[in-house]
């Protein structure tokens, strides 16, 4: 039976990837590998400081990665003292894919919980966002960094990202105060033959001479060819970095960027040491950049290759097929947890006791 | 004919399609005739499998070494080993590749770099410590691949391994081919923490996950291991997540299967229709040129069991040749 979220009882919906940081860049890179006791450890401190602040209810993507099987584990034995919200696990069959994390984002909409809290990298993000967006869903995310490239999710104790989701998701913070809106691209493949193509980046589209998906992970500079960013941060890590020491753009300005790379015959106009990757900083020849104005279609230059979504290489295309990047802004939102912490402190959400305030 | 998207040659790509389609027809024709009892002894097959072993086997050389596990004919094919002289061993046949002495779970050939099959799960990966030893102080650059099921992870000598490894830091690479059950238990009950990625972290080892059916996914990440291994960068695991279409063993019930699960795999997980899908594709390598291969392979595997069938049985004289390396 499908779970469905009770009005009376707040529920949110917890996606935790249990293969996020798990590709070649361990090798070519060192990037870090948060091991999957810690990632229970992190829903386990969601759980606990999200009941702690109204959450009843906790629906769970289920897995075949050992996240599942290690917190069911953990309840057998537990004899803490800590008030958890009942769990249950969604109705679904894991497949070990990235299919599983839209599976789960549909079915946590069709239950309406209340908030989707996400443990993975940039590319995890991104398939819910994927889902929420396809669904024209209001639904905010709450992310919590377990990925190799953490450009989206905030670094942040995750107590406290459970807290926030459990005020917003209880009702004792407003929508107007924890919810923030988030840019992202649109990518769009035309194809008259095949039939067109629709994906969204929620940080970075990289388009790559790269025809073959591989390994998948983005690490290589003399295949790039351009980089469309919804935002730009200079303490960014991965491919919006590049951005982000050209030209940087804040997730809540409106607008965003896009880079042309100097290969191809394509003119040098400088070379930017940039850390397109954990522990990789390269050298990147720039030809050019541009901001992007939201709504307002660009059509990219190279005529085959491969569009990277946040780190990762998704979609090959061909000659024939034509690509389109779109910048939307207020495309979906993120519960803006430290706004939603500093309204509990100023509204003293959190305080209890029969004194008056001082 | 379209230019070539892809990282690999034509000849190489064409040379990985070859060694995959060998590998399952030379199963599935193992599976037929182990089934009429042809065939003494036990066989596990690889199909399914094909593209783990023929990624990562695609960047070695013969100096390079492989231990393989008791499902080792794909590890054979893909490392070079004489399909006849496989065929003929299975069948423990004189002119086998141990003269019919060893069967399907003790297949070796030093000469290609492979170290044998093995029926003792998780032996493989000491054996490859040695080999990787060696490799070390010769100086050439040379790497040893230990394969292990997700099963034989769990056994003491795979963790041992993967320590000394580290420790001496060789260059060892372990390849843990996840098809998600062992024997028929699953990883999910088998296994405390599943990912093996973790495993190696907890020795110091880098890890990687990929998708063990996508061979372009196989050979790239397997490439960026072995090139690091051989600059000295030390060891490192490689998990390939697969699936196998037969059971554990040739007469397996595989009651612990969910219902159509093996339908399921061999409709969307086969890395074979994955891999021609991807090439013809792309306009590399056409339906004609794949299929003359399939023609070629299915000519090959027969070949290898009337040959099989015709070689005669090992004698009493032979018991006791082959026993002893002499030095």
């Amino acid at each position: 039976m499908t779970a469905r979220a009770r009005l009376s009882e707040p529920t949110i919906g917890i996606i935790a990837n249990p293969v996020s940081a798990r590709d070649i860049r361990r090798v070519v890179a060192n990037a870090g590998n948060l091991q999957i006791t810690d990632r229970v450890n992190i829903v386990l401190r969601v759980l606990s400081s999200a009941a702690a602040c109204g959450v009843k209810r906790a629906l769970l993507m289920p897995d075949r990665g050992g996240i599942r099987a290690l917190l069911e584990r953990h309840f057998k034995r537990t004899h803490e003292s800590v008030s958890w919200p009942e769990i249950e696990f969604l109705d679904m069959e894991p497949t070990s894919t990235v299919d599983d994390t839209f599976q789960a984002t549909r079915l946590l909409l069709h239950a309406g919980v209340a908030a989707i809290v996400v443990l993975g990298g940039d590319g995890t993000h991104r398939a819910v966002v994927r889902e929420l967006v396809q669904a024209r869903a209001r639904i905010p995310i709450a992310g919590l960094s377990t990925g190799t490239n953490n450009a989206f999710p905030e670094m942040r104790e995750p107590t406290i990202t459970g807290m926030a989701v459990g005020l917003f998701a209880s009702g004792r913070v407003a929508a107007a105060d924890a919810l923030t809106p988030n840019k992202l691209i649109d990518v769009h493949i035309a194809d008259a033959v095949r039939g067109d193509r629709r994906d969204v980046a929620i940080v970075d589209a990289v388009i790559t001479h790269d025809r073959s998906i591989g390994a998948r992970a983005l690490w290589k500079t003399n295949s790039l060819d351009a980089a469309y960013l919804a935002f730009a941060d200079a303490q960014s890590i991965g491919l919006s970095a590049i951005g982000g020491l050209l030209h940087p753009v804040g997730r809540r300005e409106p607008g965003g960027l896009a880079v042309q790379i100097a290969h191809d015959g394509r003119h040098a106009l400088l070379a930017l040491d940039a850390p397109i990757a954990p522990g990789l900083v390269r050298s990147v020849p720039i030809a050019s950049w541009q901001r992007m104005v939201a709504d307002e279609p660009m059509a990219i230059a190279a005529t085959a290759g491969t569009v990277a979504l946040d780190g990762e290489r998704e979609l090959a295309f061909e000659p024939g097929q034509t690509v389109q990047m779109t910048l939307r802004e207020n495309a979906f939102f993120t519960v803006d947890v430290a706004r939603c912490m500093t309204v509990a402190a100023e509204q003293g959400l959190l305080r209890s006791g029969a004194r008056p305030i001082p | 004919m379209a230019s070539n998207p892809f990282p690999q040659s034509k000849e190489q790509l064409l040379q990985a399609y070859r060694t995959m389609r060998t590998i399952r027809e030379f199963e599935e024709r193992l599976h037929i005739d182990f089934g009429r009892g042809d065939i003494p002894g036990f066989v596990h097959l690889y199909a399914g499998e094909e593209a783990a072993g023929t990624g990562i086997m695609l960047h070695l050389g013969p100096g390079d070494r492989i231990a393989s596990t008791h499902r080792g004919h794909g590890h054979c094919i893909s490392k070079g080993v004489d399909v006849v002289a496989m065929m003929k061993e299975i069948y423990g046949k004189k002119g086998g590749a141990c003269e019919g002495k060893g069967g399907s779970m003790h297949i070796a050939d030093l000469d290609k770099g492979m170290m044998g099959a093995n029926g003792i799960l998780g032996a493989g990966a000491p054996l490859v410590c040695g080999a990787a030893l060696a490799a070390k102080f010769r100086g050439k650059g040379e790497v040893a691949i230990s394969f292990v099921g997700d099963g034989a992870s769990n056994q003491g000598t795979f963790l041992e391994s993967l320590n000394l490894a580290a420790v001496w830091n060789l260059p060892a690479i372990f390849v843990v081919e996840n098809n998600g059950y062992a024997e028929s238990t699953s990883r999910d009950y088998g296994v405390a923490v599943d990912s093996y990625v973790d495993r190696a972290a907890g020795f110091g080892l880098p890890g990687v996950t990929v998708d063990g059916t996508d061979f372009f996914a196989v050979h790239e990440a397997a490439g960026e291991i072995i090139a690091r291994a051989r600059k000295g960068g030390g060891p490192a695991l490689l998990e390939c997540k697969m699936v196998r279409f037969h059971g554990h063993f040739e007469g397996d019930a595989q009651t612990y299967r969910a219902p159509g699960e093996n339908e399921h795999n061999r409709a969307n997980n086969d890395c074979l229709k994955k891999f021609s899908a991807a090439v013809t594709s792309a306009g590399v390598i056409s339906a004609a040129e794949l299929q003359a291969i399939d023609h070629d392979v299915l000519g090959l595997i027969e070949s290898a069991v009337v040959a099989a069938k015709a070689a005669p049985l090992p004698t009493q004289a032979d018991l006791l040749t082959d026993v002893y390396v002499k030095y």
